[in-house]
């Protein structure tokens, strides 16, 4: 099914109950209701990976690919502040390559935001988010380049990747880097699953920085996205008892909850 | 103090922008279409939609920046790596240079022809005009386009002969005997030479000036295909660019390998099911599956279609769902504290 030009009554409906549910997790979170986050292994690796770059004084890498500036992009941020402040404090050296100059400006700053944080503005270094090119090979290649040449002892791959995922989790492979991905593409998770160490799926991306940070908003925003996950699970499990119900009474055909849901504006008069 | 109100005031007019960007396409989203017609926002709604990727496409500018001083600063350093820099650096300012007068090359050429068509354009226009004054030809218009169209003809002529000296195939030939052909064709036309002044003649010239202009096209494409600056173009292109890239993704093929024989080795039993759905879903690809078994296609599709299908699809609601709780903080600007000064 293609995308939709203009929102149906039942999507309408839906993305308030997305902003009520929101409103309602970060009062909840201001007035410090603590939610509690299950261990995601792999956001704990990604300290141990830093910290094992200390160990060995090697450079720490971390990629956003072909993430352009949206939400996946600022959830990458929220993990890349996080990164950024552990490798400031141990007085490392990142390295950020950037394969969208949009996204570089924000990059930037959160990396130059995180080493103030910890009190070591001077130490940021702004050739370290270096922009190699908005050509997917081209940006591969140069990846690749900079991971041989740095001998990176950690690299992060967040966000969004397309065929040049393997190529960018081999060239780590192949210094011996500690590499963590986290991907929101279903068909890249397999390639970094076989060539990283740990490997974030999907959601867990957008959990990551929360479960790093453990910044109230942003814990209310994950809190808030899960509950509206049970909602769709509740409305799958409901779809899937009514269309196998559907096989005995064909007249409840139109009382199918996804037809319900994209059932249009003319329906309603207009 | 003063550092911090100037960061707030930056702060809060990031704000406001955002807000305001989001809420029109939130509003041009939710709103019924027929809605969106009657608010006039359906027809200017691709033109705003360019507008915010014209702004967006401003920050090539930044890349561009950013690529000259990280590696300028290494060059004029002599910092380790310098020859990698300036070879980067003078690929990037060839390119530009090329590009640039690939772009003005193919703005003259089409110029030309543009010139050319019109000679068909105003003789149509006039043809308009006529019919609706009952045929009568305009004589002062017809004297104008006239000497226009021998202007335009004497320039074609002449570019026919130094494009001989220049490009001598026999493509190029047969594409010059033509135009040569049109141009005399042309001349002797009744209507040109002032013989005749009714309709049909100039309907008849008309036609003849636009099978002119469509020839001349023809040749001004074939010459710029031939032009020293097209061919550098296609030599740094298609001749470099593409092939590096390609290249590039060729290592997949050796990568693949690589990390399947990592992932394949049974060590536990989430490993060992991946193996042997690998397995299937190659031998159910290849002819010599069914020869094993002749379920192993139907397995191979159940395999994609059903569980793998199962597993995308909940990555996606997973990732769609956090996307959208995102999207709705990053719109209403519920962020700690990116793109604001106020520090903890």
């Amino acid at each position: 099914m293609g995308g939709l030009e203009h929102a149906t009554p039942g999507i309408l409906l839906v993305l308030i109950g997305a902003c009520v549910l929101l409103y309602r997790e970060l009062s909840r979170g201001s007035k410090g209701y603590v939610h509690h986050i299950r261990r995601i292994a792999g956001v704990d690796a990604i300290e141990g990976a830093v910290g094992r770059c200390a160990e060995q004084g090697r450079s720490v890498v971390f990629t956003t690919a072909l993430t352009d500036v949206g939400p996946v992009l600022f959830a990458c941020l929220g993990v890349l502040h996080s990164i950024a402040k552990r490798v400031a404090q141990y007085k490392l050296k990142l390295q950020v390559p950037q394969y969208s100059p949009e996204a570089m400006a924000l990059v930037e700053d959160t990396v130059r935001e995180a080493y103030r944080e910890v009190g070591r503005a001077n130490a940021f270094d702004p050739e370290s988010i270096r922009f190699l090119s908005s050509e997917q090979f081209a940006f591969a290649s140069g990846y690749m380049g900079l991971m041989h040449r740095e001998k990176a002892g950690a690299a992060f791959m967040f966000g969004v990747f397309a065929a040049e995922a393997l190529v960018l989790a081999e060239a780590g492979q192949q210094v011996g880097a500690r590499q963590v991905a986290a991907s929101v593409s279903p068909e890249q998770v397999a390639f970094f699953i076989c060539t990283c160490d740990y490997t974030l799926i999907g959601e867990e991306l957008f959990g990551a920085s929360a479960y790093m940070s453990r910044e109230p908003v942003q814990v209310a925003t994950l809190a808030a996205q899960d509950r509206f996950k049970l909602f769709f699970i509740a409305l799958i499990i409901v779809g899937v008892f009514l269309a196998t119900l559907r096989q005995w009474m064909p007249e409840l055909g139109g009382y199918m909850p996804h037809l319900i849901l994209l059932k249009d504006w003319s329906a309603f008069g207009w | 103090m003063v550092a911090t109100q100037s960061g707030d005031t930056r702060a809060r007019v990031i704000r406001f922008f955002t807000f305001l960007g989001g809420i029109y396409f939130f509003v041009y989203f939710v709103l019924p279409e027929p809605l969106v017609e009657e608010l006039g926002m359906k027809a200017h709604h691709e033109q705003i939609s360019n507008g915010f990727i014209v702004v967006g496409s401003m920050a090539i500018g930044l890349g561009l920046f950013n690529l000259v001083r990280t590696h300028g600063a290494r060059c004029v350093f002599a910092r380790p790596g310098w020859m990698n820099s300036l070879s980067l650096l003078l690929g990037l300012f060839v390119t530009v240079g090329v590009m640039s007068l690939q772009w003005i090359h193919s703005m003259k050429s089409s110029g030309e022809v543009q010139d050319v068509q019109m000679i068909g354009e105003f003789a149509s226009k006039i043809g308009d005009d006529a019919r609706g004054k009952s045929g009568i030809v305009d004589p002062s218009t017809g004297v104008v386009l006239r000497e226009y169209a021998s202007q335009k003809l004497g320039k074609i002529a002449l570019h026919i002969a130094g494009d001989q000296e220049i490009v001598a195939d026999v493509a190029h030939e047969v594409l010059r005997k033509d135009l040569a052909s049109r141009i005399e064709d042309l001349r002797k036309d009744e209507w040109y030479l002032g013989t005749s002044s009714d309709l049909s003649a100039l309907t008849l010239f008309t036609q003849k000036s636009n099978e002119l202009a469509s020839s001349y096209s023809v040749l001004m494409q074939a010459e710029a295909s031939q032009a020293t600056i097209q061919r550098l173009y296609n030599f740094l292109y298609d001749g470099l660019f593409n092939q590096l890239g390609s290249a590039m993704f060729a290592l997949l093929g050796v990568y693949i390998a690589a990390a399947a024989y990592r992932a394949f080795r049974v060590r536990t039993l989430e490993s060992a099911l991946m193996m042997t759905a690998a397995v299937v879903v190659m031998l159910g690809q290849i002819s010599f599956g069914k020869e094993i078994y002749e379920e192993m296609p139907a397995i191979r599709q159940w395999l994609l279609e059903v569980p793998n299908s199962a597993a995308f699809r909940a990555i996606r609601l997973g990732a769609g769902i956090a996307g959208l709780m995102l999207a709705i903080r990053m719109w209403l600007s519920i962020e700690s504290t990116s793109f604001s000064s106020e520090k903890k």
